[in-house]
């Protein structure tokens, strides 16, 4: 096996034991382990910012003999609450991962078939930008796709599409929360955050805050609920960790959490029991709600979501008596249903009149901190219009992001006009978007595919060349400000030299730009980018202190209540919170939010849904030999009822299929999940080889997901596909 | 000046424990400790019938005990016991007998197969002797375990165990566990 | 899953050890009984002396091949720990060992010492000193090995029975039970191997003796099982719920159906009907040779399954509450 391969070499190294000859014997095991206790003379800590998922929590790297040992939680960083989580610590085993791309790649057999040869930067960089420049030749610099997902780095890749002349930027967010951003824009002019160290009252509808870790909300809550400080209501399909967590669990059933909202309304204002001076003061549009919402009646919903009735008035009733610091938290992967930006527009209303904005407890809207900028050679703005016509088809979303599934839809029927080349940062569309089958036809009538990645995803695996990025604990990156209530700067430098062939992104951004002939608008240095943003950082001393702290934050203390000043303007169009939304109607939506019943599963079929555990991010880190202990393979999730009578045993492997793809994967016979839906990981059944653990061991959620999407954010709806079950 | 007894334990707050793994994949880099291997764990508890469930999770690793089975039945004298109450395998004296693994109540112990040698929870003592915290303790999102000095009553150990109602597991065996469990 | 630490060497290891002692302990009888004072079991005694050293030395070899780092098992040696079961046993054992092959070299006759100093070099002068006659010691260094054969008896089951994380074994029951299947072991294959020397066939009045002295300690062995059973079931919950992995878990089936009826019952119902009559009626004893040897086959598998149930069983059972395993 590779990877004890790979420990042992590297712990011998780290011994100082010269290399290979005492290898295998007893006697260097030893030494090993003597001098791994006492070698502390060599010890550098280095402060540094975690990148396996988009928490950015700080990080103190223990490196030993130019080897990282350990990563210790970075307490200074208010925002990661001095921890670091499983994926934080395995980060270590990312850079030493035996999978690892460790040098540029072009293919050479068809696209898929694993065949690669090493190349020289050179040859990569040269290959790379004539098809580049052959794509831009024929059909123009907007037939080139550019697709990243956030990062510090992400920023080089973006420019250097746009200086390629290209408007086809297409980000994660329709794949991740463009609903819930959305949502609360157009009701509250910006995006808050939610105080749940300081909550009494929370509910939550899915967003498994205690296995999908967001920081600090994920330890706030914690903390809240089991210090019995918060009361946590939590609605879920699955009998996830936080609905263990939970006071009150209700297996809602799916697609309903707008009906149990707008009845909380309901009750709320048939009682009279909202913020009566907050929602004259600050809101608009109260009285169309009033009248709105008289037809969504706890009993109606009781119908709708399969909770009691007596419950949807309890709950509406103790959330309006916790008032400010009552909270609907919004959560993150807002990608389930078609109907998903109504709610959570319902969610901010419901927020909004129970006067929770800016207060202590309640919603809060991010303080931002200064910070320089690197002013570098602009360019033309291109000129085409994006393929996706993000524009006319969802003409509140946000463009610089793009609208992925109807990118895709576009792609592949070349209209309005076609894109031949594809590059590719830190993202993995093949596991990301849903329906593959469709993701691989988009392959397929690419002339070109550039993917710049850490390890060989499964969209590595499909790309003409790849060229490998610097693991993040051997990089220095841009610096970054992270809003919020407690908002701080962090900043991430190199902990390690690579220990690969490989580069940082802006490098080879850089190594194609030259050849693309757009040197001049990349003419800088990662530390230059970063100096100049450490000039105008609110700190003495800024450049020293980051680089010895790796974080700094304001003061302790949070700010309530800076925009509840009568004269305050929202950044909305009446200046106001908008509860009914003339803008929405405007653009042809429902400008409060209006119910539909979702379509549910055919008798002889389940409502597939997804989430997450604590230990895996997204779909890259179940290779990662720590990681992958805790879980070696993905299952299904089936309710005992309907396993029984279609006669399926745990741990047998049953075959899943949409009306994409079909699957397999062992049953887990669980009483944790509703009877009417089936659930699975997401992150397993990988088509590269080079993801050595989990290549075709478990299935792949992407496979049998069918292609749905919020009409008004573009959100890919994840949850809306049904699946047959059966034996395999 | 006397010189202060010491005695380290841990409390366990495990209602705050998500089942996160931050604690074992810390201790794995802090000690090295083998794919396949491991120092601590959580351990699950799945109960009940849809839709009236629960799931417990429980931390748990060496407790430290103050009356160790396995330095006990150690022929060679491996396995030891620090002053401050710390258990721990001489690598060099160790033969991987395996006896302590079989004595110890709690399964907190396991076998290195490239060493040879039985290996365990240190509770970090390289840190600790530092004056830092266990790996376990310090990298934990939720803060479950707390880790101090029994002896100093002006720990927060002290003070939680001073206050709160707890439990130690399986005492019946003697061992004197010095996992406190809060309830 | 639980997790097993110790496997089937010591499963072997603690088999073969009560073996020996069993074989040693037959053997050092033989030699004392005397009838109208001659020696009248002086080739039982013979035969066991031969084997008793070898189970013991190929026991502890696999001991040692089971350590993580065989090599180092000489600081078993270095050490000396009172509370440790296994570091009493070490030395128990080889002290056992040493006697075990006195005894043998005791019982050599001048031929068989000839040969054997012949194979070494004549040079090597200080080894063929040793080459003595000691055959009038063999009263006296029996006389000083049964405590130790009874002590190796005594460790094989003190070693599981110490250990207090494991309810199945910690009973004082254990080491006693451990005890008699070993003297029953040895007194079981001392008669296979008088039977199956077609050489000079056992006599009547040895499979007789052999078989008497088995009775006995099946019979004591069962005296200690049936307790074993009865206060496990009125002790606290761990040990029921201990026992309950041989009284309808997974070890019920090799303890019941192999263990307790093949291994005890059907050798002592076979000795029982062969010796019976000899002794209540005064008829001839038998002597069947075929149910000689099946009883004492049937017994020495008895006796490994018995270690391979504690042994495995054993390891599984303990404290924890139910579930909560990982």
């Amino acid at each position: 096996m590779g990877t004890i391969r790979m420990d042992r070499r590297l712990f011998l190294k780290s011994a100082g034991a010269t290399a290979g000859a005492v290898a295998a014997t007893q006697v260097g095991c030893l030494r090993y382990f003597k001098k791994g206790r006492s070698s502390a003379a060599e010890t550098k800590e280095i402060p540094t910012t975690c990148e396996l998922c988009p928490n950015k929590c700080s990080a103190i790297a223990v490196v030993e003999g130019g080897f990282v040992r350990k990563l210790n939680p970075n307490p200074e960083n208010p925002k990661s609450r001095d921890m670091l989580c499983a994926r934080g610590n395995a980060a270590i085993k990312q850079v030493y991962d035996p999978d690892r791309l460790k040098q540029p790649m072009i293919r050479m057999g068809a696209r898929g078939e694993g065949k690669w040869k090493p190349v020289s930067w050179d040859e990569a960089f040269d290959f790379a930008a004539k098809k580049l420049s052959e794509v831009k030749g024929k059909y123009g610099p907007e037939a080139s796709l550019w697709s990243s997902t956030e990062g510090f780095q992400e920023v080089f890749f973006k420019n250097l599409g746009l200086a390629f002349g290209s408007p086809n930027l297409v980000r994660h967010p329709t794949l991740c929360l463009a609903s819930v951003n959305l949502a609360y824009s157009a009701t509250f002019g910006t995006v808050p955050s939610f105080d749940l160290l300081n909550s009494k009252f929370v509910i939550m509808s899915g967003a498994n805050r205690f296995e999908s870790i967001i920081t600090p909300d994920t330890m706030d809550l914690i903390g809240g609920v089991m210090e019995r400080k918060a009361k946590l209501v939590y609605l879920d399909p699955r009998f996830t960790v936080t609905a263990a967590k939970a006071d009150e669990w209700y297996p809602i059933k799916p697609g309903t959490d707008l009906a149990f909202i707008l009845a909380m309304i309901h009750v709320i204002i048939a009682e009279n029991r909202h913020s009566k001076d907050f929602v004259a003061t600050y809101t608009t549009g109260f009285e169309q709600l009033a009248e709105h919402v008289k037809q969504y009646t706890p009993e109606w919903a009781e119908k709708e979501t399969e909770i009691p009735a007596k419950d949807i008035v309890r709950i509406a009733r103790e959330f309006a008596d916790a008032g400010a610091r009552a909270l609907y938290y919004a959560g993150r992967r807002s990608s389930w249903y078609q109907n998903d930006f109504q709610m959570r527009r319902a969610q901010a209303i419901l927020n909004a009149i129970v006067g929770n904005w800016d207060q202590m407890g309640g919603m809060v809207p991010n303080a931002k901190l200064p910070k320089g900028e690197f002013l570098f050679m602009p360019w033309d703005e291109p000129k085409a219009p994006r393929v996706d016509e993000i524009k006319t088809a969802f003409p509140l979303a946000a463009a610089g992001d793009g609208v992925y599934l109807k990118l895709r839809e576009n792609v592949l029927s070349g209209k309005p006009y076609p894109v031949k080349a594809w590059m590719v940062y830190k993202q993995d569309p093949m596991n990301s978007l849903p329906d593959q089958a469709k993701t691989l036809k988009m392959i397929e009538q690419m002339d070109f595919i550039g993917v710049i990645d850490v390890q060989m995803s499964d969209m590595a695996w499909y790309a003409d060349v790849v060229f490998p990025e610097s693991a993040y604990l051997e990089r220095t990156d841009p610096v970054e400000v992270m809003p919020g209530i407690w908002p701080a700067v962090v900043y991430r430098q190199q902990v390690v030299k690579p220990i690969h062939d490989t580069k940082p992104n802006l490098e080879i951004v850089q190594g194609l730009a030259k050849r693309l002939g757009l040197g001049d608008y990349f003419d800088y240095t990662i530390e230059q980018w970063v100096e100049a943003e450490f000039k105008d950082l609110p700190i003495p001393m800024a450049a020293e202190h980051m680089k010895k702290h790796g974080v700094w934050a304001a003061s302790g203390q949070p700010s309530y209540g800076k925009t509840l000043t009568p004269d305050h303007r929202f950044v909305t169009k009446t200046g106001k919170i908008e509860i009914f939304s003339e803008r929405l109607q405007e653009a042809g939506y429902d400008p409060l939010p209006v119910y539909a019943a979702p379509v549910q599963p055919p008798g002889d079929r389940f409502r597939l849904i997804l989430g997450r555990v604590g230990y895996f991010t997204h779909a890259n880190q179940s290779n990662n030999v720590w990681l992958h202990e805790f879980m070696k393979e993905n299952d299904l999730w089936i309710n005992p009822k309907p396993a029984e009578r279609m006669g399926i045993r745990d741990g047998a492997y049953v075959s899943v299929s949409s009306s994409v793809g079909s699957v397999k994967l062992k049953a887990r016979v669980t009483e944790e999940i509703r009877p009417d839906c089936v659930f699975m990981l997401h992150g397993f059944g990988k088509k590269s080889k080079m993801q050595s653990l989990v290549y075709n061991v478990g299935a792949s959620d992407a496979v049998i997901l069918e292609t749905a999407w919020d009409k008004v954010s573009g959100n890919a709806a994840f949850h809306e596909t049904f699946v047959k079950v059966a034996n395999a | 000046m006397a010189i202060k007894k010491k005695r380290y334990a841990l409390v366990i707050d495990s209602r705050k424990c998500i089942n996160c793994k931050a604690c074992v994949v810390a201790c794995k880099a802090e000690n090295r400790v083998p794919v396949g291997n491991f120092r601590n764990r959580i351990n699950e508890e799945r109960k009940g019938e849809y839709p009236k469930l629960s799931i417990n999770f429980e931390p748990e690793q060496c407790h430290h005990c103050a009356e160790p089975s396995c330095v006990r039945v150690c022929p060679t004298g491996a396995s030891w016991q620090r002053k401050d109450g710390i258990v721990l395998v001489n690598y060099d004296e160790c033969i991987g007998c395996r006896y302590c693994m079989v004595a110890c109540p709690y399964d907190a112990r396991y076998f290195n197969e490239e060493q040879g040698v039985v290996d365990k929870c240190t509770l970090c003592s390289h840190r600790v002797d530092k004056g830092d915290i266990p790996a376990c303790v310090e990298t934990c999102p939720s803060k479950v375990r707390v880790f101090g000095d029994l002896e100093d009553p002006s720990s927060r150990i002290h003070e939680l165990l001073a206050t709160r109602r707890y439990r130690v597991k399986e005492p019946q065996t003697g061992n004197g566990p010095q996992l406190y469990y809060l309830l | 899953m639980h997790e097993f630490n110790w496997g089937l060497l010591i499963v072997v290891y603690l088999f073969l050890g009560g073996l020996s002692a069993g074989l040693f302990f037959a053997a050092g009888l033989a030699d004392y009984m005397t009838v109208d004072d001659k020696p009248v079991y002086a080739r039982v005694a013979r035969t066991g002396a031969f084997l008793a050293p070898w189970p013991v030395a190929i026991g502890s070899g696999l001991l040692i091949l089971d350590l993580g780092n065989w090599y180092r098992f000489y600081k078993l040696f270095i050490h000396f720990r009172w509370e440790s079961p296994m570091s009493i046993g070490s030395y128990l054992l080889t002290i056992f060992t040493v006697i075990a092959f006195l005894y043998l070299f005791a019982w050599l006759t001048a031929e068989e010492r000839a040969w054997l100093f012949g194979k070494i070099p004549a040079t090597w002068k200080q080894v063929h000193r040793l080459n003595v006659d000691i055959s009038a010691w063999r009263g006296r260094i029996a006389m000083v090995g049964f405590p130790f054969s009874i002590g190796v008896g005594i460790y094989t089951g003190v070693l599981l029975g110490a250990v207090s994380a494991r309810p199945f074994w910690n009973t004082n029951l254990v080491a006693q039970m451990f005890l008699f299947s070993a003297l029953s072991s040895g007194a079981a294959a001392l008669m296979l191997a008088m039977v199956l020397n077609k050489k000079s066939p056992a006599e009547k009045h040895e499979i007789k003796f052999l078989v008497t002295l088995d009775v006995v300690f099946i019979s004591l062995e069962l005296f200690i099982i049936l307790p074993y059973l009865i206060h496990g079931q009125l002790s606290s919950l761990a040990v029921k719920q201990a026992l309950s992995l041989i009284l309808g878990g997974p070890y019920t089936f090799v303890f019941w159906g192999p263990f307790l009826v093949m291994g005890l019952l059907v050798p002592l119902a076979i000795e029982v009907y062969e010796l019976a009559p000899n002794i209540f009626k005064g008829h001839e004893f038998h002597g069947s040779r075929n149910l000689a040897l099946t009883a004492a086959g049937l017994v020495l598998i008895g006796g490994f399954l018995l270690r391979y149930i504690f042994v495995y069983a054993g390891q599984v059972s303990s404290f924890h509450q139910m579930g909560m395993l990982h």
